[in-house]
This record gives C-alpha cells, sequence and structure tokens, in this order.
C-alpha cells in the first residue's frame, strides 16, 4: 500500500488538538515556589531614611515608614510570578492610632487610678491589672493582623478577615494561663489552637481559610527543645545542690549563667524555625496547601548579627555618653566635690540634649538594625522556603465584598508597642 | 459584534504591547494587548476588555521590574501589569499624572512640616494647657483624695530621708506653738500635719494632703524664729493653694501626653525626660512666688518682717549666680527671691514668734528624750533633761542590776 494519504491514526477526542478562541494558557503547575526578589540595599536605604525622619519628625514618620516596609516586602515576594500589593496607606495607620489614643487616655487614666487605690490596699495588686493589659493587647493584635489581611491583594482580589478581637483576646488569656501552669508543656497546643481560631475567619476572596497544623505536630519536633530548656534553667539549681564549697559555687554559678546566655539565641532560633515551618505547613486556602522546608538553623547567624550590632552600638553609646560628661566636666571648671559638680553639670541644658541626642540616636539605629534583620531577612528566609501546592484551585477565585477593616487595632498595637510585619 | 471587532482590527494600529490584567472581580490572570490611542485600550483575545484614560492611571507598588497601573476609574482593585520596558516607557510618557499623589502618596516635605507642627502643638498645650487645666481641676479634686495620694507617699518619704519623728517633748510644744501661729494668720481651712524629721539635710518640703515637713538640718541652720516662720509660711502656702495636687496634674498630664504621643518607637524618652524636667520646673517656679507671696502676707499679719528667712535660704543654697541653670532649678534665683522679702521687708510690729526658752526648746526637739516618770526631776534644774537613772550612791557597780 503505497498511497501518500496519512495514515488516519485514531485519536482520542480529548488529545485532539480543538481550537480554542483563547491561547491554551501553560497548565499551572502542581508546584511551585514562593520567590523573594533580591533587594536588601533597598530596603536598607528605606530603613535607614526612615530612622532618620523619625528622629526629625519626633516619631510620627513611623507609619509611612510601617507602610514603606510592607510594600517593599509584599512587593518583593512573588507567588507563581504575582506578587501580592500591600494597599494600606499610611493615613490609615495615622487615624487608626488617632482613635487608639482617644480609647487609651481614659484606659490608662483608669489604669492609673485603679493602680494606685491597689497598691495601698496591697504590694502585688497591681499585677491582675498588667495582665488586663496583656489581655487588652491581645485584642490589638487580632485587630491588627485584620487590618494587614484586608489590605493585602494578591491577582487583584483581596483577603479577608472576619471574626471577633475580644473572642480570641480571651483565648489568649486562657491557653496562656495554661501554659504557665503547664510549665510551658502546652504551648504547641496553644499554638495551634490560636492559629485555628485566626484561619477559621480568613480567606482569600471566596476561598475559606484554615489551618491544619496540629499541637501534637509541632510537639513532636520541638519537645527536645522545652527539655534542653528546663535543663538549662535547672543548671544553676543543680549547681547548688552539688556544690561543696562556697568560692566554687560562686564560680559554677557564673558558669552556669554564661552557659544559660550562650545558649538561647541557638535555642530560641532552632524553636523560631521549627514554628515557622510548622505554621506555613498548615495554612490552608480552599485547597491550596503549603509545605515549608526552613533549615532548623536558618535564624541562628540573624540571631547573632543582632547581638553582635546591639552590642556595638551600646559601645559607641557608652563612648558617646563618656565624651560628653568628660567634656562637660572639663568646661565646668570651679570648685566643688564631683557630686556637686555632677549636680550641676547634670542640670544644664547642653548636657542633656547632648544626652538626649546619643540616646535617641543609639534607639533609632538598634531599631534599623532589628528591622533589616529581624523583619526583613526573616521574611526573606521564611517566604523562600514555602512551596505552594495545587495553586491551579485558586485560579478562579471570586472578589469578595467584605468590609475594610478599619486601623484601630494598628493604632493600639502601635500605642502599645507591638513588633510585627 | 464579531464584524465590527474584525473591522477595528483590521484598520486599527497594530498591537503596540502586552500586558497582564486583573479586572478586579475575580483573580483570573488575563494575557491582554494594549493599545495607546486616544485612551490606554485593553484588548484581551481580540475583545475590547476596557479603556483607561491617560489622566486617570496611576503608579501602584509591584514586582521590581514591573509597572503595576491602576485606574482611578476603573475598579478600585483592576490591575495592569506591564513587564517589556519598552511599553513602560511609552505608557509614562502619556499618562501625566502616574505619581500623582493620592492613594497614600505624600511628599516627604510635607511629612516632617505636619510632624513639627503637630510637635509644636503638643508643646503649647502642655506649656499653657496643662498647667491652665491643673489650674482649674486642682481645687474640685477632693482633698480626702490628695490626702490619700499623700499618705501613700509619705512612707517612702520618711524612708528616703531616714531618721525618725521627732514628735515629743516641749520642743514638739513649741514647734506647734509656731506652726497654729502661723496658721492662724494665714487663714489656713485645709487640715494639715506638721512634722519635723531628724535628717541632716537643710530642707522643708510640702507633700500632697497637708503634710509639712521641716528637717532637721534646717532647724539648726536657723538663728531665730523669724527666719524658721518664712519658710513654715511658704510652705503653708503650698498646702493653701494645693499645690501638690496641681503638681501632680501636671507631672502626669505631661509625661502622658509625651509618652503616649511619642511612643516608644524613636526611643524618646530621653526628650520625654527632658522636656517634662523642663516645663516641671516652669510650673513650680509659679507655685514657689506664690508661696513667697503666701508667706510674706503671713509674716506681715504676724507684725514680724519675712526677711531673714530669705537670708536663711541664700546661705543655705549659696548665691546661684549661673543663670543658665535657672530654667531647669526647681526653685526661682534665690537673689531673686532674696530681693522681693527685702522688698516686703518691715519692722517687726508683732510680738517675738516664740519665747527664748521655747526656741532653744525647739532646737533641742530631736534630741529630747522622754524622762522617766518614776523619778522626777528637781524644779529649777536647768541640765539637759536626760533620763539618769539616781545614782544610789558611789561604790554601786553600774553593771549591776537594780534588785528590785
Amino acid at each position: 500500500m503505497n498511497d501518500m494519504t496519512v495514515p488516519k491514526i485514531p485519536i482520542s477526542p480529548v488529545l485532539a488538538p480543538v481550537d480554542f478562541p483563547q491561547a491554551a494558557a501553560p497548565a499551572a503547575p502542581a508546584d511551585s515556589r514562593v520567590a523573594f526578589a533580591a533587594g536588601r540595599p533597598a530596603f536598607r536605604r528605606l530603613v535607614l531614611r526612615g530612622a532618620f525622619l523619625e528622629l526629625v519628625t519626633a516619631g510620627f514618620y513611623r507609619f509611612w515608614l510601617a507602610t514603606d516596609m510592607r510594600r517593599h516586602l509584599w512587593s518583593h515576594t512573588t507567588v507563581e510570578g504575582d506578587a501580592p500589593e500591600y494597599v494600606g496607606t499610611a493615613k490609615q495607620l495615622l487615624v487608626g492610632f488617632l482613635f487608639a489614643v482617644a480609647i487609651l487616655v481614659p484606659i490608662n487614666g483608669g489604669y492609673f487610678w485603679l493602680g494606685l487605690e491597689a497598691e495601698r490596699v496591697q504590694a502585688f495588686a497591681s499585677v491582675p491589672l498588667g495582665l488586663f493589659y496583656y489581655v487588652f493587647l491581645q485584642f490589638a493584635i487580632y485587630r491588627s493582623r485584620r487590618f494587614r489581611m484586608t489590605r493585602t491583594v494578591w491577582r487583584g482580589v483581596r483577603f479577608s478577615m472576619t471574626g471577633s478581637g475580644l473572642n480570641y483576646a480571651w483565648r489568649v488569656g486562657l491557653w496562656s494561663l495554661l501554659v504557665f501552669i503547664s510549665l510551658g508543656f502546652a504551648l504547641p497546643w496553644r499554638q495551634a489552637a490560636l492559629e485555628r481560631f485566626k484561619m477559621r475567619y480568613t480567606s482569600y476572596g471566596n476561598l475559606q481559610g484554615g489551618f491544619e497544623g496540629t499541637g501534637s505536630g509541632l510537639f513532636k519536633q520541638g519537645w527536645w527543645l522545652w527539655l534542653v530548656c528546663w535543663g538549662l534553667v535547672a543548671l544553676p539549681v543543680l549547681a547548688i545542690v552539688l556544690s561543696t564549697g562556697f568560692e566554687k559555687l560562686a564560680a559554677v554559678l557564673m558558669l552556669a549563667f554564661c552557659v544559660q546566655v550562650l545558649l538561647a539565641p541557638f535555642i530560641y532560633a532552632r524553636y523560631k524555625s521549627i514554628e515557622w515551618r510548622w505554621w506555613a505547613s498548615g495554612i490552608r486556602f480552599g485547597d491550596v496547601r503549603f509545605s515549608s522546608d526552613l533549615r532548623p538553623g536558618a535564624f541562628v547567624g540573624l540571631y547573632w548579627k543582632v547581638i553582635g550590632w546591639s552590642c556595638l552600638l551600646f559601645l559607641g553609646l557608652t563612648i558617646w555618653m563618656s565624651a560628653t560628661f568628660g567634656i562637660g566636666f572639663s568646661l565646668v571648671g570651679g570648685a566643688g566635690t564631683v557630686e556637686q559638680k555632677m549636680l550641676m553639670l547634670s542640670q544644664h541644658w547642653g548636657l542633656m540634649a547632648a544626652v538626649a541626642v546619643g540616646y535617641v540616636a543609639f534607639v533609632l539605629a538598634f531599631w534599623a538594625v532589628m528591622r533589616i534583620y529581624l523583619i526583613h531577612d526573616v521574611w526573606q528566609r521564611v517566604a523562600q522556603s514555602v512551596t505552594v501546592h495545587n495553586l491551579a484551585a485558586a485560579s478562579e477565585v471570586a472578589a469578595q465584598q467584605g468590609e475594610l477593616a478599619g486601623a484601630i487595632g494598628e493604632g493600639l498595637a502601635d500605642s502599645l508597642d507591638v513588633v510585627g510585619f | 459584534m464579531t464584524i465590527q471587532s474584525e473591522a477595528t482590527t483590521t484598520s486599527a494600529p497594530p498591537v503596540f504591547g502586552e500586558a497582564v490584567y486583573f479586572d478586579g472581580r475575580s483573580n483570573r490572570k488575563r494575557k491582554v494587548a494594549l493599545r495607546l490611542e486616544a485612551a490606554l485600550e485593553i484588548f484581551e483575545q481580540g475583545l475590547h476588555v476596557g479603556a483607561w484614560p491617560y489622566g486617570e492611571v496611576r503608579s501602584v507598588h509591584g514586582r521590581p521590574g514591573t509597572m503595576r497601573l491602576r485606574c482611578t476609574k476603573a475598579l478600585p482593585l483592576a490591575r495592569l501589569e506591564i513587564s517589556e520596558p519598552a511599553v513602560q516607557q511609552a505608557v509614562a510618557a502619556l499618562c501625566p499624572a502616574l505619581e500623582a499623589a493620592g492613594q497614600g502618596r505624600v511628599k516627604t516635605g510635607k511629612i516632617v512640616f505636619w510632624s513639627l507642627a503637630a510637635v509644636c502643638s503638643i508643646v503649647g498645650l502642655s506649656w499653657f494647657g496643662i498647667p491652665f487645666a491643673a489650674d482649674r481641676l486642682a481645687p474640685y479634686v477632693p482633698f480626702a483624695f490628695e490626702k490619700r495620694m499623700g499618705d501613700a507617699v509619705d512612707g517612702q518619704v520618711r524612708r528616703l530621708f531616714g531618721g525618725k519623728e521627732c514628735d515629743s517633748g516641749p520642743g514638739h510644744a513649741a514647734f506647734l506653738v509656731l506652726v497654729n501661729k502661723l496658721k492662724d494668720a494665714g487663714g489656713l481651712e485645709l487640715p494639715f500635719q506638721a512634722h519635723v524629721m531628724s535628717s541632716g539635710m537643710p530642707n522643708a518640703f510640702a507633700l500632697p494632703g497637708g503634710r509639712i515637713y521641716l528637717l532637721e538640718g534646717l532647724l539648726q541652720r536657723a538663728r531665730s524664729p523669724d527666719e524658721l516662720a518664712g519658710i513654715l509660711a511658704h510652705e503653708l502656702g503650698h498646702v493653701q493653694h494645693r499645690d501638690g495636687m496641681r503638681r501632680l496634674i501636671q507631672t502626669g498630664g505631661t509625661s502622658f501626653l509625651f509618652g503616649l504621643l511619642f511612643g516608644d518607637v524613636t526611643g524618646a524618652g530621653a526628650v520625654i525626660f527632658v522636656s517634662r524636667s523642663m516645663l516641671d520646673a516652669s510650673y513650680s517656679r509659679d507655685a514657689e512666688r506664690n508661696a513667697d507671696a503666701f508667706a510674706v502676707g503671713v509674716m506681715h499679719k504676724l507684725g514680724r518682717s519675712p526677711t531673714p528667712s530669705g537670708e536663711l535660704l541664700f546661705r543655705i543654697t549659696g548665691a546661684q549666680t549661673d543663670k543658665s541653670l535657672t530654667i531647669l532649678s526647681s526653685h526661682p534665683l534665690t537673689e531673686e527671691r532674696l530681693a522681693e522679702m527685702k522688698k516686703a521687708d518691715r519692722a517687726a510690729t508683732g510680738p517675738e514668734l516664740l519665747s527664748a526658752a521655747q526656741w532653744a526648746e525647739l532646737k533641742g526637739i530631736c534630741k529630747w528624750q522622754a524622762p522617766n516618770l518614776r523619778f522626777d526631776t528637781l524644779p529649777g534644774r536647768t541640765q539637759s533633761p536626760q533620763p539618769k537613772w539616781p545614782s544610789p550612791g558611789p561604790g554601786v557597780n553600774p553593771g549591776q542590776g537594780r534588785g528590785d
């Protein structure tokens, strides 16, 4: 059969090339890794410039700086080629802050008066008030998370978060009490319960969020850390029990203390990396899953760098203070004891101004270090370790018409000095 | 419809560039073609999807290297993302208001200006508003509340200055005589308690709630009752004017205001401390001046001169000629107050406030100890009333017990 016709091979209809009106988009890969675009020098410049402006504006610039930092971090993270967008503005944060001030003024006043009355009755009666503040802070944290969620947009659809901050706050209170009573043993279950609560009320468009990490899962990964922690705490106690002489005891105690201080960053870094990995692996949005392969030692380098920088900055501050006082002493001259000179000097406006400038510069530099290492670098490491599975399930998500959360939570968290992304 | 679009596609200029489009209703990623005509025209698969007027196009933060655009006339979350540099440049050239203000874009200079304005207004509020509020509020705070505050601080103050209270004996009686004369002359309505503490520091002060403390160091340096009386009258003035309460409201208000507004982000704790102490000093200078005026009034009413107490102050604090310290020191220039008191000098028209005997007893208030009343002292005995076991006679070993 020497015909030139192409043999008609029976082709299943599914495989036959069909002329779709739309150019067939390449099938989305089942797994895609989250990417974080390089941009550390730009972030560093942003943070340093922000620190200087904070100094000049007596701290008011922090709202613009927070917004710029979030914009940078959000836009440098890409999932399957698309970066989320932070649509919040600094003005919203400022308004939220003003609301928070209005709320906190009577609360602070009441706290002050109650504290005064309580102290007269009994010395430690102000402790319950501190606990109240802790729970109130959790409310602020929940509300500020809600603000950030509703201001995050990916591929044109906004995240949303409902739920009550008060519900969250008392839950945190009870779980924290349990953790305290159990000497830290219940921590994994606390984290799991709270994440489940938060993700239950979080959604991406019409994709419901969820959390599938379990307390026992986290416990299995990190129980030995808990033992190590308590072992370190028990070291001085052990030393006291086993020691023979008094001089040896002092030396052993010093040694135990040094060991504690040196090992603490390692332990904390290890715990944080385990927690982040467990958290990222438990997040769900509809059928979309995440997983993380964060190395256990990912944060150790970061924490030691922060410690190193802090020591350097503190050294700088000490040199500045000594120089200021030294110059002041030599200028004061005249007779008088050291104490009298000190008294006169410390009341001089010039010295106070120099001390204030040095102190504020130190704090701003310290904050810049924290932001670069503990916000940017942590975010980068965590983001680059995450893989998104089954992203195809999120390819046709409709926008949810939820309401935008106000920034009161952000304002409260800012006034109560909560640090976050 | 199809024919018309085909007609437009054949006669239109060639497609300019490609972009990614999100319509703001769902998260479907759509590949579109852009045509830069009268407006930014968006085509998906030949179908006209949208047109964005150039004047309404704004850029938002996107991935580095990608230009992300939104349109104020489109849905709020509709986005166009352009990756090709040539297209980006063309769009940027055509859109006049790409980086326009709005949606969170404020010039840094404006932020700095308004922040400094806010700082000035806060400082102004603290400088004028808080003293004013304190002046208005202090009289309305019930005295019982102020007394409770004073009680709370009392224990700490006693520990701070150490020493014990000297509250018995003829010295104490003389002290009360003096204080009551001053109280009657000043017309003091509020209850107060006066204490003498055996600390060596030369100071006298008033706490909220009507507690006045006189420290022994000041008592020893005084050379006449007039000198002491003026200072005690000054402290009574503080009680009368509710300065303790006023100062509490002022200090509390200022540190609260500064602390809350500046937060801890900048570590402006140092700034707060400096500003607080500067402002506090200026408040108390006014309070001190008013208390001085009260003291002058009291002394005049008693027919004595207030100048000696100024001299006592001068002796203690020394001449403070360094004017640069005044804004931070909590007392006005001693020379200034001395000058004021010299102006108020008057010849003595009233009797001595304390007799010589009373004055001597007052001076010894902290050395006096209660005598054992089983063995009363002989009348007319002038030696200091130290308790002495009457010696049973020579030859008895003092170390032995009495054997009763």
